[in-house]
This record gives structure tokens, C-alpha cells and sequence, in this order.
């Protein structure tokens, strides 16, 4: 069944086999009450890489989660209004939609540390234990068979949050073997990853 | 589910973007490829649940690897409780873990000249291995290597010395050995419920 505008408006059920230009004008041309399938599939197709563009630029997975329903909230009433000229483009459209948003939370991220630092307020604690956690059980052994160089550098990459060349410096190595050590520490990690999940 | 016009980057490039290494320009080509590009996205997202797993291993205390200076800073940030050994060259100490500590680490000091990495192993006194480690990077004009070990491991290892040797990497000099060190293990300590010492 050829995936178009009609086809997936009559029947939701072929949603996840279409193009995100044609989820993008089934949005849109949807009546509200057939659009619900068409909305559900957009939003969980774009909301996860809405959280990672915030989860880059704001540092806090609370913000980026904000961000994503905010993005997504403002991407699917635009679409619905037919302000969206090119839905074929909507990538496009959620990432420049998600940049012009982001610009406005980092903002307020701002004069809320100045009100936290005018007040002396503490941060705020830790992020509760979360599925995270269970993703750190999951790749223990993975990490664990790694050489002592490459997970030297994960560490500080992900843990220590230091770039290559502090790394390079701390372990007597070059930025560019930094680098290409911690590929392959995660094409490794990712192997073992997947290995253990398929036994 | 979208045709994309840029090929498809290596996943250690794409878990670039989580570093601190990326440049604002080649962030921007990512996200650009991403928004268009599911299986990017996907990856981008295992990608940040790695580094995620990562953190919360360490901030777990579930660190065993040879780390620096700027890991036992961001361990203590995090409120880990590590408790520290430093030991010479031929020297011995009494060692234990009490029950609330996550993290033991060894200053391991020694004569590391013109060695770029070494193998370590520890055994028993019996001769047997208990663990093993290669590749542990050594920079110029490094005095000591850093041993972080996980106090829920180092509780169940047996309460008897056990050695430590330093060897090169380097085959033509593995024969060497550079540094031993040995941990007279005490086992696990309970706190009194009336002490604040931190030992």
C-alpha cells in the first residue's frame, strides 16, 4: 500500500512505514479527530532527538524533556494552522523550531542562576535514581573487559567530562590517539553490549 | 523512516557530539543529519545512554580502572566515599575497607622512566591470579599510577597479602619488572555506630 496523505489519514496503521514528510502533511491535513494516530507517530519520531538537541544545550535531561513537548507542542499546531510551507522538509522545520526555543530556555536558565546566586541558594540535589542506573549495571561487565587505556579515556571523556587534549596530557598520548581510542573503546562497548543482549 | 542526503557518520563519531571535543560547526552538521535521519537519532540516543551508564557507574562507587587525578576529583564532587592508600615501591601496608566506603584508591609510587604503559596483576599469596590488567598508560615523568578499586569487590577478596607487580608493556621489556607492592588485606571493618572517623 503506497504511503500517502489519504492512506494514512483513512487508517493509522501504516504510519510507521511512511516518510516523516508524509506523517508531516498527515498532520496537517487531518481532521482533529483523525489526527491523533498521525500526531503520536510525529511526536515519537522527533521528540527523542528534540531531547538530545536540549539535552546538548541546556545539560539538564528535566530541560531537554521541556523542551522536546514544547518544540513538539508548537511543531504540530504550526503544522495543523498550515504555516509549515514545506512538510516534506519537517526536520528541518523541528530542528530550527527546537534552536529558536532553546535560545529562549538558556535564557531563563540564566536569570534563574542569578536569582539562585543573589540568594545563595545550593544547587539543587542529584537527579534521583533513574532507568540510568540500570544502563550502568547493564554495561559493567562491557566496560570492565575493555584495555586499561581505553577505559582510562571513557572515564574522562563521559565521567571527568575532559576533552582530548586534557586527556592526551593526562595519560601521555596525542588529542588524535585519544580520539581514535575512544572509537574504538565504543565500537567495543557497543559490541559487548549488543553480544550480551542477543545471549 | 526519511531519505537523508548526508551519509550516515561512524557511531564514535556520532558520540562525538557528547564530548566536549566537538566543534559548534560539526555539532550542527549532526543535529542537521540526525533530524533527518532516524537511525542516526537512534544511534545518537545509545550513544548518550553509554556515557550515561558510564557516570552512573562511578558515581556508584563501580569504578575499577587506573584513573587520574581528575576522576578522583569529580568522585568527590559526587559525595563517592573513597578511601586512599599510598604505597612505594617494595613497601607493604595494612589495608581494609570499612562498610561505608565505595571506592578504594592506591597511589601506586614508583620509577616509571622511559615506560609508556604497564601490565599490573595481583595475586594471592598462594601464587594464584586474582586480577589482571593491561595497557595502563603512563606519562612522561609520571611518580605514580592511580588504582581505583570498588569497595564492594576489594570486601570480597580473600584476607590474606596479596602482590601487585608493574611490568612494561613493551614485550621487549616485560620481563622487567618495574614496581611490587603488597596489600596485607584486612578484609571489611563495621564502623562503630558512636565513630565519625573516616579512618
Amino acid at each position: 500500500m503506497a504511503c500517502t496523505v489519504s492512506v494514512v489519514t483513512s487508517s493509522g496503521t501504516t504510519l510507521s512505514a511512511c516518510d516523516d514528510g508524509v506523517v508531516a502533511r498527515a498532520v496537517a491535513a487531518a481532521h482533529a479527530d483523525e489526527a491523533a494516530a498521525a500526531e503520536t507517530e510525529l511526536y515519537r519520531r522527533f521528540a527523542p532527538r528534540v531531547r538530545m538537541f536540549g539535552l546538548k544545550h541546556l545539560s539538564d535531561r528535566a530541560a531537554a524533556d521541556d523542551l522536546a513537548q514544547q518544540v513538539m507542542l508548537v511543531v504540530i499546531t504550526r503544522l495543523r494552522m498550515g504555516e509549515v510551507r514545506e512538510p516534506d522538509q519537517i526536520g528541518s522545520f523541528v530542528l530550527g523550531t527546537s534552536r529558536m526555543m532553546v535560545v529562549g530556555m538558556k535564557r531563563g536558565q540564566r536569570r534563574r542562576a542569578a536569582i539562585f546566586a543573589r540568594f545563595d541558594a545550593d544547587d539543587e540535589a542529584i537527579d534521583p535514581a533513574n532507568d540510568l542506573a540500570l544502563d550502568g549495571r547493564r554495561i559493567a561487565p562491557c566496560l570492565a573487559g575493555l584495555r586499561e587505556r581505553e577505559r582510562t579515556i571513557l572515564l574522562l571523556t563521559y565521567y571527568a567530562d575532559k576533552s582530548a587534549p586534557e586527556i592526551a596530557a593526562a595519560i601521555g598520548a596525542t588529542a588524535g590517539a585519544v580520539r581514535v581510542g575512544r572509537h574504538r573503546a565504543l565500537a567495543s562497548m557497543r559490541e559487548c553490549i549488543e553480544a550480551r543482549r542477543a545471549s | 523512516m526519511s531519505a537523508t542526503s548526508t551519509a550516515c557518520p561512524a557511531f564514535g563519531e556520532l558520540a562525538d557530539y557528547w564530548t566536549s571535543d566537538i566543534t559548534p560547526a560539526d555539532a550542527e552538521q549532526i543535529e542537521t543529519h540526525i533530524f533527518d535521519c532516524d537511525r542516526c537519532a537512534r544511534m545518537l540516543a545509545e550513544a548518550d545512554r553509554l556515557r550515561a551508564g558510564i557516570g552512573a557507574l562511578a558515581r556508584a562507587g563501580n569504578i575499577q580502572a587506573f584513573v587520574t587525578d581528575a576522576v578522583l576529583n569529580r568522585l568527590a564532587r559526587d559525595g563517592v566515599r573513597v578511601r586512599y592508600y599510598a604505597l612505594g615501591p617494595g613497601e607493604s601496608v595494612r589495608c581494609a575497607v570499612w562498610s561505608d566506603d565505595d571506592v578504594l584508591v592506591t597511589r601506586l609510587r614508583g620509577n616509571f622512566a622511559g615506560v609508556e604503559s604497564v601490565d599490573a596483576e595481583m595475586r594471592l599469596e598462594s601464587g594464584e591470579e586474582w586480577a589482571h590488567t593491561t595497557d595502563i598508560p603512563v606519562p612522561e615523568g609520571a611518580t605514580e599510577l592511580v588504582m581505583a578499586l570498588p569497595a564492594a569487590i576489594v570486601r570480597t577478596a580473600p584476607k590474606i597479602p596479596m602482590r601487585l607487580t608493574l611490568r612494561a608493556s613493551d614485550p621487549a621489556r616485560s620481563e622487567q619488572t618495574l614496581a611490587e607492592y603488597v596489600f596485607d588485606h584486612q578484609g571489611s571493618i563495621e564502623r562503630s555506630p558512636n565513630s565519625n572517623d573516616r579512618g
